[in-house]
């Protein structure tokens, strides 16, 4: 019968997906044949720390032979998928805000939670643009400025704190451009698709294709705080990376690329 | 970029092929119904199977994590017997699914409407049971609407983005398919590599389309 590869085909899927184990890949009985590192501790960091956390990552591979996943984005973001079950082990944020709602939802203990790192709040310009604003009065004459969406990236609060503070929100709110994250900001300045963001000093230092144009004044800044947290069911492999955060190798990664270091080691 | 994007676009494909594999005996089923029920509710029916079609992604995906999260009363029960979903690969076949089955649905469900019932009726009248009758009239008669709905909606898992972003996150090496790492290297500002990966997805693509058409094809030429 001719049209007999084509049931078969049919059949074969069919049964596929029917058995009670639908939601296995069928193509081998290992699940998730081609994703990596499935054993590994899964990391969730602010997007801020994506270049100091894969140089510690490798590092403490290099050294262990054991690998961690890593994976970033806006703190509040994260937060928000750790809550909803996402099954990070280790969550590193930019603000202590997002680490309260896990302890309050009861997957960080008080005792499992450090104060990391500082930061500074830099305004960036494109490398190439002819004037860029000297201090914060003068944003207000921008046509738009990126920063990361306070909804989800604490970048994006301590920003609209700092210009709230300084008088020039109100001015400036119409004007915003709200992206993923700190990286999207920065992005977008590299791009010249914004004429200006506010981004972390770190971020900043990172990028050969923008410059600060000015520093946020001390007194003017909202106080920075970076938190490492252990979740709640992290295994020891967990842990171990958790413990590799306040390191001397991993502290002397944080401050070549900028950032404060807080607390002893 | 080879070897790590190479493991993506093969969790991708993956992923897509448990997901398609999934809806085939449910997607053909409810096409089935839609196409020969005549009943109270049909209209009802059918408009609750072609909503993922119409409602936007990320919405879909929202009510996959609000009935699925850790913290909701299913999402609990399926993890105390061990069964994660959210922000795991699950996630990515489970939001796939959904948004491709109803695709599936309405080519299959034309397929079958113009089968001539009276032939299956004839089926029957020859002896056959009614999944005989199914498989042996009905289905052969309509295999190409059930092939081209299968593809299409293997095709819509391959590039599925806002309801999997919801549910599985974009977690390199574990729930990132090939869509949310070009979101993620644009979001990064690194178009040239996003750009890379935007190529490899329409290669994709076009391999799963242009495959259909030719199976598609000798079908037809072997049809009476």
């Amino acid at each position: 019968m001719a049209r007999r590869p084509l049931l078969v085909a049919l059949a074969l899927l069919a049964s596929a997906g029917l058995s009670p184990a639908a939601v296995r890949p069928p193509l081998a009985a290992n699940p998730r044949m081609f994703a990596a590192g499935r054993d590994a501790p899964l990391v969730f960091a602010a997007a801020s720390l994506s270049d100091a956390l894969r140089g510690i990552a490798d590092a403490f591979e290099a050294r262990t032979g054991r690998s961690v996943t890593l994976a970033f984005g806006g703190s509040g973001d994260l937060a928000r998928q750790i809550q909803a079950g996402a099954p990070a082990a280790v969550f590193v944020s930019a603000d202590a805000r997002s680490v309260e709602s896990l302890e309050r939802a009861g997957l960080v203990k008080p005792t499992e939670r450090i104060d990391l790192l500082s930061n500074r709040l830099v305004v960036v310009v494109p490398e190439s643009a002819t004037h860029a604003p000297r201090t914060v009065r003068e944003l207000a004459s921008l046509s738009s400025l990126a920063i990361a969406d306070p909804a989800t990236a604490p970048v994006g609060i301590y920003a609209r704190e700092w210009l709230t503070r300084a008088g020039v929100w109100a001015a400036l709110e119409e004007r915003i451009v709200p992206t993923l994250d700190v990286r999207a900001a920065l992005a977008a300045v590299e791009s010249a698709s914004a004429p200006a963001a506010v981004v972390y000093r770190t971020d900043a230092l990172l990028s050969r294709r923008v410059r600060v144009a000015f520093e946020a004044a001390p007194h003017q800044a909202p106080r920075i705080v970076y938190v490492a947290a252990l979740i709640a069911g992290a295994g020891e492999r967990g842990r171990e990376f958790f413990r590799e955060l306040r390191s001397a190798q991993a502290r002397a990664v944080f401050e070549r690329l900028g950032f404060e270091l807080l607390g002893g080691p | 970029m080879v070897l790590e994007d190479l493991r993506v676009v093969a969790f991708t494909v993956e992923m897509a092929l448990v997901a398609t594999a999934a809806v085939l005996v449910p997607g053909v089923a409810a096409a089935l119904l839609l196409a020969r029920y005549r009943g109270p509710g049909r209209s009802a029916l059918d408009t609750l199977l072609s909503l993922p079609l119409v409602l936007p992604p990320t919405a879909v995906g929202l009510a996959l994590l609000e009935l699925l999260g850790a913290r909701r009363p299913l999402g609990r029960w399926l993890g105390t017997h061990g069964l994660e979903i959210v922000f795991t690969w699950k996630a990515v076949v489970l939001a796939t699914a959904v948004m491709s089955f109803p695709l599936l649905v309405r080519q299959a469900r034309t397929a079958f409407e113009d089968v001539d019932p009276r032939l299956v009726g004839l089926a029957r009248t020859l002896g056959c049971s009614p999944l005989a009758a199914f498989f042996r009239v009905t289905l052969p008669l309509a295999r190409r609407g059930v092939l081209a709905g299968t593809v299409l909606a293997f095709s819509r898992a391959l590039g599925e983005f806002g309801a999997t972003i919801l549910v599985a996150g974009n977690i390199p090496g574990r729930t990132q398919t090939l869509a949310l790492r070009i979101f993620q290297e644009v979001q990064a500002g690194r178009d040239e590599r996003a750009a890379t990966l935007a190529g490899l997805t329409a290669a994709l693509a076009f391999l799963a389309l242009w495959s259909a058409d030719r199976i598609g094809r000798r079908a037809r030429e072997r049809a009476p």
